[in-house]
Parts: structure tokens; sequence; C-alpha cells
């Protein structure tokens, strides 16, 4: 696999969503290939940047009451 | 001649509500949809990009919900059915108040790759910790509308591929493309961001 290759998916790998062996020939190139190597784990710190900055918000208590209050109090 | 065969009633009506079922009724979607709530909520807040609009959609989708609960399949994904309930509520209702239909041509966007800007100057990405949650959130909602539902439902709620492209009701490939694109210009707002504030030089342009 080469870098374009292993670039297009990047996303994927780090989602987990290739099958083991495609998994395995990016694993394989991102360990010879330091620029590869160094751009995945830019990716990596984004992407778990990203998911720690977004999980805070929930539903308010005052939607959840009005939300059983309609459904189950008639 | 034969006579006709009646037609089949297109679902099994909801039991009879004994006091009995309902309580089994309400216990199960309480179990099974309630849990989901603050998911809902997150992604009702994106779509809107309104905290009043969101509760309203939310409490709208948890009605439709439970009473078309018999139809749910118990033991599958409740979320995604909820989230597929909220959505086309969102579509058929919301999207005409709140905000105006697309005009952005989404295949043209190509964001660049902000790693290639930074490799010398932050290549582990140590500028990202300085930007607060709600300047995240104020990105997301400047994507066009189909990167940021699926930004949402992959990096915010941490859905599959397969079951963003069931909400969503389009194939995996499209899933993965917009995914790859979004990130991308997301990552590229935060990077522009970052720059303004003086987080990080940034590349010469």
């Amino acid at each position: 696999m080469n870098c374009r290759e292993c670039k297009e998916h990047l996303y994927e790998y780090l989602d987990r969503e290739l099958t083991p062996g495609v998994a395995e020939e990016i694993r394989q190139h991102i360990a010879e290939c330091p620029p590869c190597g160094e751009n995945f784990d830019f990716e990596k710190v984004f992407l778990t940047f990203l998911r720690a900055r977004c999980r805070a918000q929930g539903a308010s208590p005052d939607l959840r009451r009005r939300i059983l209050d309609e459904l189950f109090d008639e | 001649m034969t006579p006709p065969i009646p037609p089949s009633p297109p679902t099994p009506p909801p039991p009879a509500s004994s006091p009995a079922a309902e309580a089994e009724k309400r216990a199960s979607f309480e179990r099974e949809a309630l849990v989901h709530l603050d998911s809902l909520y997150r992604v009702a807040l994106r779509l809107t990009a309104n905290p009043a609009e969101a509760d309203d959609l939310v409490q709208e989708t948890m009605l439709k919900a439970y009473r078309a609960w018999h139809q749910f399949e118990k033991g599958t994904n409740a979320k995604g059915w909820l989230l597929t309930i909220l959505r086309h509520a969102f579509i058929n209702e919301y999207r005409r108040r709140t905000r105006h239909p697309e005009t952005v041509d989404i295949d043209a966007i190509e964001p660049y790759s902000v790693f290639e800007e930074i490799q010398d100057e932050d290549p582990q990405g140590t500028f990202f910790d300085r930007i607060v949650d709600d300047e995240v959130l104020r990105a997301i909602d400047t994507l066009p509308e189909q990167f940021r539902e699926t930004v949402v439902l992959s990096d915010v709620e941490g859905m599959s591929y397969e079951e963003i492209a069931r909400v969503l009701e389009v194939p995996v490939g499209t899933v993965k493309s917009r995914l790859f694109r979004a990130r991308r210009l997301l990552q590229q707002k935060l990077y522009d961001y970052a720059v303004g504030m003086g987080y990080i030089r940034g590349a010469a342009k």
C-alpha cells in the first residue's frame, strides 16, 4: 500500500471500519513510513479532541419532565 | 369464483390497553427509548441550532415514538430508530422554519489537509487543546447540513458507518465520503480560528 492509498483510508482506519486485512496493511505502512505515521497521529488527536469537546450537553431536567408528563400522565 | 381475500390489517393494533399492558409498555419505553434522551437532544440541538426548537423537536420525537412503540422491534437498535423519527420530523416541520434549504453543493467541497499546513509548526496538533467546547460546537454549526448531521452522528454520538447510513438513508460509501470531507472542513475552520486567535502562527498564505 502506498502513501496516497493509505491516507484515503485514514478515517476508516481510525474509526475501525476496515476489514482486518486492510487494517493490517495500513498498520504496517504507518509503522514503516514516518510521515504517514505522524499524519495518522495528528488525525487521531483531532478525533479524540472532537469527541471530548462535544459530549457534555444533554437534555435538561425540565425537558425530561415535560416528556414524562406528556407520555405518562394522561 | 373464489371470494376475495380480505386485506390483512397493516400492522397489528396495539393490544387493548389493560393496566398491566400499559405498565409494561411504559417500562420497556423507559428502558429502551428514554435512555437515549441526551443523544436525541444533542443531535436536535445541532440540527436546529436553537435550544427551544431542540426541546420541542425531541418532545415531538418521543411522543411519536411512544405512539408507534408497538412497531419497534424490541431488542434492535432503538437509538437509530429514534434518530430516524427525529430526523424526519426535523426535515418535515422544522427545517423550513429554522434554516433555509441548503444551497451549498457539498460535492464541490474538497478541503485541504490541515496536517500538511502545520506539520512543521505543530505536527502533534497541540493547538487543539486551546480551543474550547463552545468554539467547536459553533464550528460544527457552520458546516453544511449534510456534513453536520454526519459528523454529529459519528463524532458526537459514536455511531458506526452502517448505523449512520441507516439513519440518513444513504449508502455507506456516501457516509464515508461525507465524513472525510466534513471532518477536514471542520478541522480547517478550527485551524483558521486558532490562527486568528494567535494560538499558532499558521502557514504563510
